[in-house]
């Protein structure tokens, strides 16, 4: 490879570094649920996938949907390897003290959606994750679950269902 | 599990809601609830701790240098090697399958010893091994293979040369010199030659070859004892001789001739007769010595009786005598003039034969087609082994993934 195309190549992968970057971390940490297999799975994704980067085929999807269907088998390996240790007990995020009213209902509002999708099963909090944290469309979304894209709309709709049942659900 | 089941209108209309709300667009005002869950949804997105962003942006920017557990993909990969290996592996095998074979069948002599067969009582010596002479069994048996692209060297010869020589061993000397210590055993010890020969003369040169042939038995002082000579399109023709050549010459004459053409087969068999011979001059004497007795008993005979009896035995003795004289001229024949068979067959290469011709444009087209032939044969065994394994190869890989990405799906379900 010569020097121009390296430098190519690399400027690519930073675009899309700076591009996914915190939508991956936030798939993979509401996927796994702690900080620390987040962000190991999260820095493994982006390795394998610029090792990788020489096979990527545009023809075959996006780079983005390319790039999370990396991180998904990194971080269902992950969780592969934490059935067979110890279950891991998800982190909660500490919410910020609101300051005025108005804020003090959206916090309220957000909270309960974290609880909500951290207490829905992990197919259906994927889907979420890869929906709304990392912004892929049904086409990506469906790339990166290895489906249809009319599947993957009819399961992002249940799985958003669930969600608005469970926030709404009495405490 | 998948679910399969198509989205109504409604679900549709709600579902382009959160799509409309994500982009920020505007939606629906009975729709505001989903928009304000996908908006917070959005919102509660996990964010990286500033200084995991920086660590990993780093990384990227130095191109994940290589650390402890990170192998490069070139060690990783590694296993890729194996079916190449395989591949190499298979098409070595073909090679060798389809080149040994078919490298003998495209030129190779045989010259073959068939066992000398030896009488009971008869042990037959043998010339002393040496480089020409390979070993020969102690009970008389030679056994000899050899093959070669061109027409054998008749140097070769004095290895099938069985000298008899009384008793002893022929000296080295004398096994670099087979017709001058054949003929030496032979005063000795009775040994019968047999040879086969077989030449393959370039198409069109049979007869010519064939008269080549008496001529060169006449030169050595042999007899045509039949011949044939047929012609034919198809095989080019073909010529059998049944010759009668001295064996104190037969070496050179085997020399001489396999020089005539291309040597397809060539063999020699050697038969030790001292036996027969000896027992037939053993049993002459003996007739002749009763024969001298019945002529003496016949000279005292007094009475008819007596010398009617004498000389009907003296007539019985005489035809013994005569047969026994008949047995041993044959035997000495048998010893003195040895037998070869020899076939010119057409259909032979003019470039290698001993014709002497050049190598042409026209045999490096054979040449060349050959090549071809073996290369496709070898490509074809290398396909027949590899395709297979492929196919199981390519059946075992997407096994694996399949399976792993079920492992996978999996942990999902158990998380």
């Amino acid at each position: 490879m010569d020097a121009h195309h390296q430098n190519t190549s690399t400027l690519s992968f930073d675009a899309l570094y700076r591009e996914s970057g915190r939508d991956l971390y936030a798939y993979v940490r509401t996927l796994l649920g702690d900080d620390a297999s987040a962000e190991d799975v999260t820095a493994l994704a982006f390795e394998r996938a610029y090792r990788k980067r020489a096979s990527f085929d545009a023809g075959r999807g996006s780079q983005r949907g390319w790039l999370f269907g990396i991180a998904r088998n990194a971080a269902l390996d992950e969780l592969r390897r934490r059935k067979r240790s110890a279950p891991l007990v998800a982190d909660v995020a500490d919410d910020e003290l609101p300051v005025a009213a108005e804020e003090a209902e959206t916090a309220v509002r957000r909270s309960t959606v974290r609880v909500a999708l951290a207490a829905l099963p992990p197919r259906e909090r994927e889907l979420i994750a890869l929906k709304f944290h990392a912004g892929l469309s049904n086409v990506e979304l469906a790339a990166v679950l290895g489906t249809s894209e009319s599947n993957a709309g009819t399961r992002v709709h249940r799985a958003v269902m669930k969600l608005r049942e469970a926030c709404n659900a009495p405490a | 599990m998948r679910q399969r089941e198509r989205l109504n209108p409604n679900e549709l209309r709600e579902l382009d809601a959160i799509d409309r709300a994500l982009a920020g667009e505007p939606v629906d005002a009975d729709l505001s609830e989903l928009e304000d869950l996908a908006l917070d949804i959005r919102a509660s997105a996990p964010e990286m701790t500033p200084a995991f962003a920086a660590a990993l942006e780093q990384r990227v920017n130095e191109g994940f240098p290589t650390q402890g557990q990170n192998t490069p993909p070139r060690q990783r990969r590694r296993w890729m090697l194996v079916p190449a290996a395989g591949v190499l592996a298979t098409v070595a095998i073909a090679l060798v399958a389809v080149v040994g074979p078919s490298g003998n069948e495209e030129s190779t002599v045989h010259e073959t010893a068939m066992s000398a067969r030896t009488e009971p009582g008869a042990a037959l010596e043998d010339s002393a091994p040496s480089a020409a002479a390979p070993p020969t069994s102690t009970d008389g048996s030679l056994q000899r293979r050899q093959s070669e692209s061109k027409s054998p060297p008749m140097a070769a010869a004095p290895a099938l040369t069985h000298t008899g020589a009384s008793g002893s061993r022929s000296t080295p000397a004398a096994a670099a010199n087979p017709g001058a210590s054949a003929a030496d055993g032979a005063a000795s010890r009775k040994v019968q030659r047999n040879a086969l020969l077989v030449l393959e003369a370039p198409d069109g040169k049979v007869e010519s070859t064939a008269d080549a042939v008496i001529r060169t038995v006449d030169r050595f002082g042999g007899i045509v004892q039949s011949s044939s000579i047929g012609s034919s399109d198809a095989t080019g023709g073909e010529a059998s001789f049944d010759l009668r050549i001295p064996t104190g010459k037969l070496d050179v004459a085997l020399a001489a001739l396999s020089e005539l053409g291309h040597v397809a087969e060539r063999s020699q068999n050697l038969q030790d007769i001292t036996g027969s011979f000896s027992s037939a001059q053993d049993r002459l004497a003996d007739a002749r010595a009763e024969r001298r007795g019945l002529l003496r008993a016949l000279g005292r005979a007094t009475t008819s009786l007596q010398i009617e009896s004498l000389r009907s035995r003296l007539r019985l003795v005489r035809s013994t005598i005569a047969r026994l004289d008949g047995q041993l001229d044959s035997l000495r024949r048998r010893a003195d003039l040895s037998t070869v068979q020899l076939t010119v067959r057409g259909g032979g290469k003019s470039d290698e034969g001993a014709a002497g011709g050049h190598w042409t444009p026209a045999d490096a087209a054979r040449d060349a087609l050959r090549v071809l032939e073996v290369i496709a044969g070898v490509a074809l065994i290398a396909l027949a082994i590899a395709l297979p394994l492929t196919l199981l190869g390519v059946a075992i890989v997407l096994g694996v993934r399949l399976g792993r990405r079920r492992r996978r799906e999996g942990a999902l379900d158990a998380a």
